[in-house]
């Protein structure tokens, strides 16, 4: 039984997720990309449908980890695309328990804003605006570009118990898939 | 223990294994510790550790796999090992799973002990406490400020910059601020004068602000720094508000964190309850999981190494019980099993040794029997030796010439059965038989018989054998053909008389007819003619027979004088056709001869071998009447592996006497009314002399038949 049980857990863990974890997946939606200051600038709305799970761990201080992936890709015929330029920006959403308040942490910048409400809260990490992603003179005007968006949720950044589960739960899988959108020049 | 029967690459990879494997576990151990730098490593640990558990259960399995393989084919020490693997599992795997039960059930009531109501309560209790406390802070500065906007109600916009800076200090306020509803700044005033831009509320507060007159909240600052924000209306203006930010003193500050830290942390500790234990459980499992695979293995290759020279002995065994002696296993242990196996070493090799002294004394008695059977087979005596029912167990070459019988007929037989197959042979065999049959001891007879090439003198010895407790085992019977030995001294004897005639019978001859004819010539003219007449009579009668017993001296002489040899290759269809020629114009028999194609050459005087054809052919020609026919036939033969010229000379007058046979060839027997006696003696003698045989052919039924074989060269 107990070998069993093992080996039952490490198929689950090593199985890849596919189809059944798009529930509480994050959504990209409304990708601008427009031309500011002979720079491509992106805005994008991202969708964080939490799972219970997922807010039941954040309301009991458990704080989680998104990491925004941005790419600029060369899109070619033969070989795979060439990754132009690639960004990050990595959140951290927390409960704060003593003022009964959502806290979002940009970790690159160091900003920290406060929200009553966890939708709030999300609303902050869910408008990308303007953010500025390649220079227009990086841009071959004979060639197509795509812009990636992906908004991954870092479970290795979850207390360490949580995250066998994290892997085999699908109710932990908060990541988008990758988001492609056309670069108009 | 166990590692020192192990190979020194399998202890050392063993021990490689085990190595990684604690590694491994420390190193997933030490990651669950959330402080760890190796924390963030801590899915692959697990994934390394799963894949190694992995990689142990196949390993395992294949070896068991293997093992009920070799069960299957029954192999040496299959069984022993699936019995010490068993014992080793059982016994390893009852300890382990106690511990693991009782580990786990420690691990889950350890957990749950860190967590009760009152613990929740204390903690819920401890945050609305620092929660209240900082409320009734906030509350007095609203009323405070409220207290404050008191003096500003007449101020001009103008004076109330002016005061605001009293104000701030009078209130103990870190940041002042005079806006209008529109969110224009009308005064402020900071702790820090190089705050030039006062903290605006943000829009959630406008609407606050909008709905109630006055707002009062706690605003993180920055991270770890609190501070009171309370905005009220300033009466009298009603478009105005007054804002204070109030410094949260440190040490209530440091408090109120301190409680939120301890609050979150257990909130968060109490929620990870049932995840901590997976996750423990899991770390618990995968390492029972990977110490009992790995000892499994290891039990594998340990007892596979102390099982291997068991297996050798086995095999060992067999191969010597099927008769292998030379067997030799490799010593690898100085152990017990070191100490069997070099027993079993020295027992093959002395078994090998004995084995192989047996064998070589059997190939020495073998030899000694081959050589005897050669001594046997090359005497010129026949050497037969008989079971204790007469059956023929042994008899030698010599035995087959003398009876002509050819050897496979010979062995498992009685002389009975032999004396049925072969007629001719009827009289020596019965004699024999009887005489073994008879005889208690040593016995000794000749035997005279009739066989294919003649007659035939046997002198037999036989004794019968007795074993040791007196019981008739057999016997055996040494025979000689003698028929030459006799036939030797026999003419030897008639050599002698034949000397003897000539020396006292030819002596007095002369004279005698000399005295006669002197008689006859004295007396004749004396005599009257009557006396005269019978004078003269017997005067030519003394001297003819004086002149017959010459010639018959003469032919004794002839017959006992040893020949001189003149020796020449004479080719004998020419000497037989040349003789035959001599008596084909004479005589008006009728001649037939038959030449075998070739060459038919002997080694031989052709003045005797002449004689031969013409005391033969004389012979035939006395015995035939005028019309008879005489047929003359030469042939190449091969007797004992040696080439014959065999002449054969048929005739078709009255024969031989069946009782005649056997003395035809000896001196002063004939048939006729005249004649020495002595041609066939003759005849013989010369065919002896050239190395050759003559008989009578007995299966001849109309007239008499001779055979002569010469060798042939």
């Amino acid at each position: 039984m107990f070998c069993r049980a093992a080996l039952l857990s490490l198929f689950w863990l090593l199985i890849p997720c596919s189809g059944f974890c798009a529930e509480f997946s994050a959504l990209v939606t409304d990708v601008t990309v427009s031309k500011q200051n002979q720079q491509y600038v992106i805005s994008a709305d991202i969708d964080y449908p939490l799972s219970t799970e997922a807010k039941l761990a954040l309301k009991n201080g458990v704080p989680l980890y998104w990491i925004l992936q941005i790419k600029v890709l060369q899109q070619r015929s033969w070989v795979w695309n060439k990754t132009l330029q690639a960004r990050e920006i990595r959140y951290r959403i927390q409960y704060n328990a003593l003022l009964n308040m959502y806290r979002v942490r940009n970790e690159d910048s160091g900003e920290i804003s406060n929200f009553s409400s966890l939708s709030a809260a999300l609303g902050l990490m869910s408008a990308l605006r303007n953010l500025p992603v390649i220079d227009e003179a990086e841009i071959d005007p004979e060639q197509s570009y795509q812009i990636a968006i992906k908004a991954t949720f870092d479970r290795d950044a979850l207390p360490l118990p949580l995250r066998p589960i994290a892997y085999t739960n699908p109710q932990w899988f908060l990541s988008s898939d990758w988001t492609l959108w056309p670069l108009v020049k | 223990m166990a590692f020192s029967k192990i190979k020194p690459p399998v202890s050392v990879s063993v021990l490689i294994l085990f190595a990684l494997i604690m590694i491994s576990l420390q190193l997933m151990s030490s990651a669950t510790q959330e402080s760890s730098e190796l924390s963030a490593m801590y899915s692959w640990l697990l994934v390394v550790n799963g894949l190694g558990s992995v990689v142990l259960l196949g390993l395992v399995g294949a070896n068991i796999y293997s093992l009920v393989k070799q069960l299957k084919k029954r192999e040496a020490g299959s069984r022993l090992t699936t019995r010490m693997v068993s014992l080793f599992v059982l016994l390893a795997l009852a300890p382990a799973t106690i511990v693991f039960y009782f580990s786990m059930q420690f691990l889950h009531q350890g957990i749950d002990s860190w967590f009760n109501v009152e613990m929740d309560r204390a903690m819920e209790d401890a945050l609305e406490l620092s929660q209240s406390s900082l409320d009734q802070r906030m509350r007095w500065h609203l009323k405070q400020t409220q207290q404050l906007t008191q003096q500003l109600a007449n101020s001009s916009e103008t004076q109330a910059g002016l005061e605001m800076e009293i104000l701030r200090e009078q209130s103990g306020a870190s940041e002042m601020t005079l806006f209008s509803r529109q969110g224009r700044i009308i005064a402020s005033s900071n702790i820090n004068p190089g705050d030039m831009l006062p903290s605006l509320p943000d829009e959630h507060i406008w609407l606050q602000l909008k709905q109630h007159a006055d707002f009062a909240a706690l605003a993180p600052v920055r991270e770890d720094s609190l501070m009171i924000r309370i905005i009220v209306t300033v009466p009298a203006r009603e478009s105005e508000y007054l804002q204070a930010l109030y410094p949260v003193p440190v040490r209530i500050a440091d408090l109120a964190d301190s409680v939120e830290f301890a609050f979150v942390r257990y909130q968060k500790m109490n929620f990870l309850r049932d995840s901590l234990k997976l996750s423990f459980s899991l770390a618990l499992s995968l390492v029972l999981l990977m110490s009992l695979l790995a000892a499994i293995w290891v039990a594998f290759i340990s007892i596979r190494n102390i099982v291997a020279p068991v297996k050798e002995l086995v095999k060992g065994t067999q191969a010597v019980a099927s008769g292998q002696y030379d067997q030799q296993l490799p010593v690898t242990a100085q152990d017990d099993l070191g100490f069997l196996v070099e027993s079993f070493n020295e027992m093959t090799l002395r078994i090998a040794r004995a084995h192989f002294e047996t064998k070589m004394a059997g190939f020495e008695v073998e030899n000694q029997r081959a050589y005897l059977e050669t001594i046997l087979a090359n005497l010129t005596a026949g050497v037969i030796s008989f079971d204790a029912d007469y059956r023929i167990r042994t008899a030698n070459q010599a035995a087959y010439r003398i009876f002509r019988i050819h050897v496979n007929q010979f062995v498992g037989h009685t002389f009975l059965e032999l004396a049925e197959a072969h007629p001719e042979l009827v009289e020596p065999l019965k004699s024999i038989q009887r005489l073994l049959e008879q005889a208690d001891e040593i016995w000794q007879q000749r035997i005279a018989f009739l066989g294919a090439n003649g007659r035939q003198e046997l002198l037999c010895r036989g004794t019968p054998l007795f074993s040791q407790e007196g019981r008739r085992v057999g016997a055996v019977v040494v025979f000689d053909d003698v028929t030459d030995l006799i036939q030797a001294q026999k003419n030897a004897a008639w050599g002698e008389v034949a000397r003897r005639l000539a020396h006292e019978i030819k002596n007095p001859l002369t004279p005698i007819q000399l005295s006669a004819e002197r008689l006859q010539h004295k007396l004749a003219s004396k005599l009257e003619a009557t006396d005269a007449e019978m004078l003269q009579r017997s005067t030519r009668t003394i001297v003819q027979q004086v002149e017959a017993m010459k010639e018959m001296v003469d032919d004794f002489s002839e017959y006992a004088k040893p020949s001189k040899k003149q020796t020449a290759d004479i080719d004998l269809p020419a000497l037989v056709q040349e003789v035959l020629a001599l008596y084909v114009l004479k005589s008006g028999v009728k001649f037939s001869a038959d030449y075998e194609t070739g060459p038919l050459i002997i080694k031989g005087d052709p003045v005797n071998i002449r004689q031969v054809l013409h005391n033969l052919i004389k012979n035939a020609l006395e015995a035939i009447d005028v019309q008879g026919r005489i047929e003359i036939n030469v042939h190449r033969v091969q007797k004992n592996n040696t080439d014959f010229i065999e002449i054969s000379l048929y005739d078709d007058g009255p024969g031989i006497k069946e009782e005649q046979i056997e003395q035809i060839f000896e001196p002063y027997v004939t048939t006729k009314a005249k004649g020495t006696g002595l041609g066939l003696a003759i005849v013989k003698k010369i065919i002896e002399e050239h190395g050759g045989a003559i008989w009578v052919d007995a299966s001849r039924k109309v007239g008499a038949g001779f055979i002569i074989q010469l060798p042939a060269i």
